[in-house]
């Protein structure tokens, strides 16, 4: 009975069109489409003339051409390469340490939970000013250093340290993301498998490989794609703390689209910079779905 | 055998207790370092200026007075209650806007057959992965060529557009790919009959959204409302370049603007505090909520 009136109506349905459907994405796609889809096409045009807000002047590949003999930016590149190797290994392994701490239910449990998520929800502006008190040249570090004794240190100001003080702020700030998405992911594990491994006299390091890393596969590859998109877009920690210097030790691909564009004005040679980004993130967003599927498989 | 069997319990459980204390060791330690910026944000933020300059460091203030916070705050040139009202305005009218917004295309998304449905929704996706910092220039010139506003005329020629308006902040986000993305993975997995049974009632599809499956959608609400408001709140990048005014700046544009005018970290810090507080606040109350949101964020995809 319920099988025939399921099969007769199905039918009708799939041919019934709901035309009105344009009307509630209309709103939402417009406002897509004007700053966001037609940008991405814009970007890639301007990367291709020379444009400072008056004059405009078709240049073909030369703003290409250029990046790869522009120091500068070549220094970008690899110091976004550099922080990335840093912060999403060490990110992705303090997030799983911490998530594992909590896992199980234990009184404070949510307090401490609470106190890795809380830098989450406060600005990267605020974030950022609080570590410079704490790396300043006068800050608390060097003040501390002082009492015992030991010179201070440029931890911002200093060429060869100052990404690393970039690469703490950093993992001050995500690794309680990532800790909560491997909770949830922990939180999946089924408990039999933990059971089993220790009838058959599994050691605790043993089960965390063979059962809690293959377990987690998918989470650790969401975490990694992720942070992965994220990294390559570093921006607010270098403006706020180091401005990219010194002398560029720190500067970063979309941070020097900012200053191209907005302090230079050369919005073209930024654009070309721009598409750069897109592509890197493209490849990441690729790699990503080639092998989220055959998760799936 | 009993002797052999009690004694290998007794082992088992002062090793859990061991590795329990062990934790707790762990965390404190781990958590301590999480807190230290925090901690001297607010000591700082009450100790004086000499105090600052001290040879010999001390952690506590000598003296607990809101002295920086009355000094930060009546700092000349600075607009701290319209700092406020401009980022709270910002906030709630994306975060309200993008909701319904978000949500109505979810749902025509997951509910409504409509020709081009799937390629227009794999259009809608892309935007998920496209960097913010690579469209900004686009974008700025799109709010600059905005026709009839900031003395545009119908070209969009001659004026700002909606550049250095608290409406340009508003309107670029108000579309989300992720929020329809979740809406719709979210609409999806209702049952189908919900809808049957409002036709037959002679509902139409926007009461059919609006009567039954908004009132349904209190998770996922509130898992955007958490998502937006915290994007919005705390983006200074956006706002950076679109505004440049006193009368639109926003709570993180003057924070970062205040670091270059009051040399003095006390006031900074007291500065810090205030703006930072109400998002801890709610986040400690509603804990519960801003996990699931993470949680719900990162599954779905």
């Amino acid at each position: 009975m319920t099988a025939v009136t399921a099969t007769s109506k199905k039918p009708k349905k799939s041919l019934e069109r709901q035309p009105i459907g344009y009307l509630f994405i209309a709103p939402n796609f417009f406002i897509y489409i004007t700053f966001v889809f037609i940008p991405i096409f814009w970007t890639m045009g301007l990367s291709l003339t020379n444009y400072d807000l008056n004059t405009m002047e078709f240049v073909g590949l030369q703003n290409f051409i250029g990046l790869f003999g522009d120091r500068i930016f070549l220094k970008s590149l690899w110091n976004t390469m550099r922080y990335t190797v840093m912060v999403l290994p060490l990110g992705m392994v303090i997030g799983l340490m911490l998530a594992m701490l909590i896992q199980k239910k234990f009184i404070g449990r949510a307090f401490f939970r609470a106190v890795f998520y809380l830098p989450q929800v406060i600005s990267l502006v605020a974030s950022s000013l609080a570590w410079m008190y704490l790396f300043g040249e006068n800050g608390i570090l060097n003040m501390l250093l002082r009492t015992m004794g030991v010179s201070r240190v440029g931890w911002l100001t200093d060429p060869s340290i100052s990404i690393f003080s970039i690469v703490v702020l950093s993992l001050w700030m995500i690794s309680g993301y990532n800790m909560l998405l491997f909770l949830s992911g922990l939180q999946s594990i089924p408990s039999h498998l933990y059971e089993a491994a220790a009838i058959d006299g599994a050691t605790p390091i043993q089960s965390f490989f063979n059962i809690t890393l293959p377990q987690l596969a998918p989470t650790t590859f969401f975490v990694f794609v992720m942070s992965c998109i994220s990294s390559f877009q570093v921006f607010g920690q270098v403006y706020m703390m180091t401005g990219g210097g010194p002398d560029n030790a720190t500067t970063t691909l979309a941070h020097q689209i900012y200053i191209n564009a907005f302090q230079y004005n050369k919005m073209g040679y930024a654009s070309a910079m721009s598409v750069i980004l897109l592509l890197i993130i493209l490849l990441i967003t690729l790699v990503n779905f080639r092998y989220g599927n055959k998760e799936v498989d | 055998m009993t002797l052999s069997f009690r004694k290998h319990s007794l082992g088992v459980h002062t090793a859990r207790r061991i590795k329990g204390i062990a934790r707790y060791i762990a965390l404190i330690t781990l958590s301590a370092l999480w807190l230290v910026p925090i901690i001297f944000v607010i000591l700082t933020s009450f100790k004086s200026a000499s105090e600052l300059s001290l040879r010999q460091f001390a952690w506590l203030p000598s003296k607990w007075s809101f002295d920086n916070y009355i000094k930060a705050f009546s700092y000349p040139g600075y607009d701290w209650p319209l700092y406020f009202r401009n980022s709270i305005f910002v906030t709630v009218v994306t975060v309200i806007g993008s909701l319904f917004l978000n949500s109505l295309a979810g749902f025509a998304f997951a509910r409504l057959n409509f020709r081009g449905r799937d390629i227009l929704f794999m259009i809608f996706l892309a935007g998920m992965m496209v960097p913010p910092q690579s469209i900004i220039i686009p974008q700025y010139l799109v709010l600059k060529g905005i026709p009839f506003v900031g003395g545009n005329n119908w070209l969009g020629q001659g004026g700002k557009g909606l550049l250095d308006s608290l409406w340009g902040l508003i309107i670029p986000q108000l579309c989300g790919s992720f929020g329809v993305f979740l809406c719709k993975q979210f609409y999806l997995g209702f049952p189908k009959s919900l809808d049957d049974a409002a036709r037959i009632d002679g509902c139409r599809e926007f009461q059919i959204y609006w009567k039954i499956y908004l009132p349904q959608s209190t998770t996922i609400l509130a898992t955007l409302t958490i998502l937006k408001s915290l994007a919005v709140w705390s983006d200074f990048f956006f706002p950076m370049i679109m505004t440049h005014s006193n009368s639109t700046r926003t709570v993180q544009l003057a924070l970062q603007l205040f670091k270059s005018s009051s040399t003095k970290w006390n006031e900074v810090m007291a500065v810090v505090l205030v703006t930072i507080l109400p998002l801890v606040i709610i986040f400690l109350c509603a804990q519960k909520y801003f996990i699931q949101s993470v949680v719900s964020s990162g599954m779905k995809n």
